[in-house]
């Protein structure tokens, strides 16, 4: 015992005996130990707490209270702060004093439509009855961007898709819970063929006026959902007096899509080499990648191969700053992303200002989507012909089609942007046997869901607007006569009510209030479009502002089963 | 003498100081714009996340909030028609919803209650939350007694712990709608006093026998 232990209290407050020690809790030595060997000599930004409770949950399966109190040390911030941020994200288990921390190992199993409609929630109660709570807990998760396999499940960080009981066991006995890492096109092999010289042409003697007037012409537009045109983004930011920062959003959380991951998986050098042509176009003084958690294989992709980039010296090391969200569905919202790189909440910012006025610490900030960046590497090696040349049904260009559902072959599918719903299903290779097309979701929940006689609108930037949808990611569900769009509503509904951030009240209670409406035998269809009309126009951002589309549409197209 | 904006305010010509927000410069005019998360006070930031303050702006896809957002030259604000009217109450008929009645409140008399019936709000047509949702009573120390199920999770306590006192052991937990105030070494300081739109503590303690926690200043 310390010899101040025994004496009266040392930290006097005037009246009393006072006491032994500051106020709150203490600072445990075997944590703050476990803290300084974790973070080794990383510095102690506030911006990396996100990174740093990754540390602390990967080593020990759950943060304790005392390791928050010895991270608060570390960084000098209040504990307070730090248990507001590691609550908001689903994959960080905070314990405090007196609670059980959770077993050792924790399967997820998606929720969303199209592993919902593949039967995960049989599939979760077989999992649940099967294992013992003691070294397994199994947990819903939304959207791991596998719809192509579903049901799909993660155990520990390993993705099973297809995923059976049976899976599941084998994997835990083979003590399988690593990610599997793709066969992919590493920096050699895409040096080798011709990547970087570009980027290395327009450092030397580039002009980054004409390079965006080629992507303007190439109509590319912001693929992450919003469409807005790249090609005018980098003005925007460039009117902004530097230091700038590049990010790029790898948060692609919107139930249904997986085009960022396909094209990350196989050739993440073509997305690289743009991100670093974006970058040199606005002069970013760093790119931050922001990749979501649920994407394992892809983390550990990009870590290697920014490493090779590094070698290589193409950039200098530290340039691009890979972070890994955390499991939050609205830190794809660009502006609660850039919080969450600050290292707090995902909670979205108010415009004006805009991002690329006030974004990373308050600095002038270019947002690209993964596969946008993708293709401006393709325009520049390839020509704007590349997209432009493509035309179909008066819409010019290519999508990258997430598609999955009752079709046979789902997948991304690389089709024209004037495709109709039924191009996709031809292009995967049509219905499954003895399921009849009834509806589909064409761009993500948020987009709603339509049914199967609007079968001629290009799915595309501005033609399903005037329907009360739009294409957003392009994540394309297709539903058969034996789903019910009623259910697939709710599993929307309940999706937004889970992701919803929580700042503002329309989107907070709204989500929660509707899922209850819409468990109802019948829905009260006044009030929900009361409610919804108070979600569209008051919501903070996005997500509560397009959460009512499912709502609308079902009730719109699909009367008679709500 | 500082800049000027000229702005439409329900139809009228407003001529107001620059750098004030349309919440301000409809209050300087008797305008009372209903507010929860935004307290009028020194030093308190305007947040504009309970969404009861939204008012129109000619030309914008949305509502605004008006306790954030500041006129610019020829916008035309509108506080009064049936858009802004309706997003407003259904916003308070969203958090009444899960409110105790106001006949039980825990403060009859809260600011809360006051902007219920600016916008003529009195009851809710919504289902209430589940049974054991909401951690009813949080007196997870000597000096803390706040009853969660009169929380509206607008984060005015956290601005003005962070913010206005400077102590910094109030946050936000949890996300969505478990998204509450948490607690972290709570201080006798001045904040104690502060009603954050909660109920009132001091009667709270006063009932529960004790002294009146929270009189005078922090101590640190």
């Amino acid at each position: 015992m310390a010899p101040l232990d025994n004496t009266s209290g040392v930290w006097k407050s005037g009246r009393g005996k006072g006491r032994k020690t500051p106020k709150g809790r203490q600072l445990d030595d075997q944590a703050h130990s476990d803290i300084l060997a974790l973070l080794g000599d990383r510095p102690r930004n506030r911006d990396l707490l996100i990174e740093f409770l990754h540390l602390v949950q990967d080593k020990f399966g759950h943060i304790s209270a005392s390791h928050i109190r010895a991270l608060a040390e570390e960084l000098r911030t209040g504990q307070a702060e730090i248990y507001e941020v590691a609550s908001f994200y689903a994959h960080f288990d905070v314990v405090r004093e007196g609670e059980a921390p959770p077993p050792a190992l924790t399967i997820r199993v998606c929720d969303s439509l199209s592993c919902e409609m593949a039967g995960a929630e049989q599939l979760k109660k077989a999992l649940e009855e099967g294992m013992d709570p003691a070294q397994v807990r199994v947990l819903r998760a939304p959207c791991m961007g596998r719809c192509d396999t579903a049901p799909v499940l993660e155990i520990g960080h390993n993705h099973i898709d297809h995923a059976t009981v049976e899976k599941v066991e084998a994997a835990i006995a083979a003590d399988d819970t690593h990610a599997h890492l793709p066969a992919y096109e590493t920096y050699q092999d895409y040096a080798a063929n011709g990547g970087y010289a570009v980027l290395k042409d327009l450092r030397a003697n580039g002009d980054w006026e004409a390079v965006q007037e080629k992507v303007l012409s190439a109509g590319l537009r912001g693929l992450g959902g919003a469409g807005f045109p790249s090609g005018k983004k980098w003005g925007f930011v460039r009117m902004n007096e530097g230091p700038r920062y590049l990010a790029v959003n790898g948060d692609e959380g919107e139930p249904g899509t997986f085009k960022d991951r396909y094209y990350l998986e196989r050739t993440p050098h073509v997305f690289l080499e743009g991100m670093l042509i974006a970058a040199w176009a606005v002069e970013a003084e760093k790119a931050f990648i922001y990749m979501r958690d649920e994407y394992p294989a892809v983390l550990e992709i990009l870590r290697r191969e920014i490493a090779a980039l590094e070698e290589a010296g193409i950039v200098e090391p530290g340039y691009i700053d890979l972070r890994r969200g955390a499991g939050a569905y609205i830190c794809g919202e660009e502006s609660a992303m850039i919080e969450s790189i600050e290292g707090k909440r995902g909670e979205p910012r108010h415009r004006p200002p805009f991002v690329a006025q006030v974004g990373i610490f308050g600095r002038p900030t270019l947002v690209h989507n993964v596969e946008t960046l993708y293709w401006i590497t393709k325009i520049n090696r390839e020509g704007p012909e590349c997209l432009n040349a493509v035309e179909k049904n008066g819409r010019k260009g290519l999508r990258s089609y997430s598609v999955s559902g009752r079709v046979k072959n789902p997948g991304v599918h690389l089709l024209p942007a004037g495709s109709t719903i039924l191009d996709v299903i031809e292009a995967a290779g049509g219905m499954v046997d003895g399921h009849a097309f009834k509806a589909y979701q064409p761009g993500g929940p948020s987009s709603g869901l339509l049914p199967a006689h609007m079968d001629d609108i290009p799915l595309d930037f501005d033609t399903l607007q005037p329907h009360g949808s739009f294409i957003g990611s392009a994540a394309v569900v297709v539903l058969s006569d034996q789903d019910s769009a009623r259910d697939a509503a709710l599993n929307m509904l309940r999706f937004f009510e889970d992701e919803s951030c929580g700042q503002c009240t329309p989107c907070r209670v709204g989500c929660e209030k509707a899922v209850k409406l819409m468990q109802a035998e019948k829905w009260d269809q006044s009030l929900l479009e009361e409610l919804s009309s108070a979600m569209v126009d008051a919501s903070i951002c996005g997500l509560g502002q397009a959460a009512p589309n499912p709502i609308r549409l079902t009730m719109k197209h699909f009367p008679e089963e709500v | 003498m500082s800049k000027q904006v000229t702005f439409t305010l329900d139809g009228e010509q407003v001529t107001a100081e620059a750098g004030l927000t349309i919440w301000e410069v409809a209050n300087g005019r008797g305008l009372k714009i209903p507010h929860l998360c935004h307290k009028p006070q020194p030093g308190y930031r305007p947040d504009g996340n309970c969404r009861a303050c939204m008012v129109e702006i000619e030309g914008e896809r949305t509502l605004a909030a008006s306790c954030i957002r500041e006129p610019a030259e020829g916008m035309v604000v509108t506080t009064n028609n049936a858009r802004a009217t309706s997003a407003r109450k259904m916003v308070m008929e969203l958090l009444v919803a899960d409110q105790p009645a106001q006949d039980v409140a825990h403060d009859k008399s809260s600011h809360l209650w006051d902007m219920a019936e600016l916008n003529g709000v009195s009851e809710s047509r919504f289902p209430k939350l589940e049974e054991g949702h909401i951690p009813l009573l949080d007196d997870s120390h000597v000096a803390m007694n706040v009853n969660l199920d009169a929380c509206i999770s607008c984060g005015l306590c956290v601005r003005a712990c962070r913010e206005v006192q400077v102590n910094d052991v109030i946050g936000m937990a949890g996300r969505g709608h478990n998204a509450y105030p948490t607690f972290d070494i709570v201080l006798l300081c001045g904040l104690r006093r502060m009603r954050a739109g909660l109920p009132d503590r001091r009667a709270d303690a006063r009932h529960r026998g004790g002294r009146r926690a929270g009189r005078g200043s922090c101590r640190f």
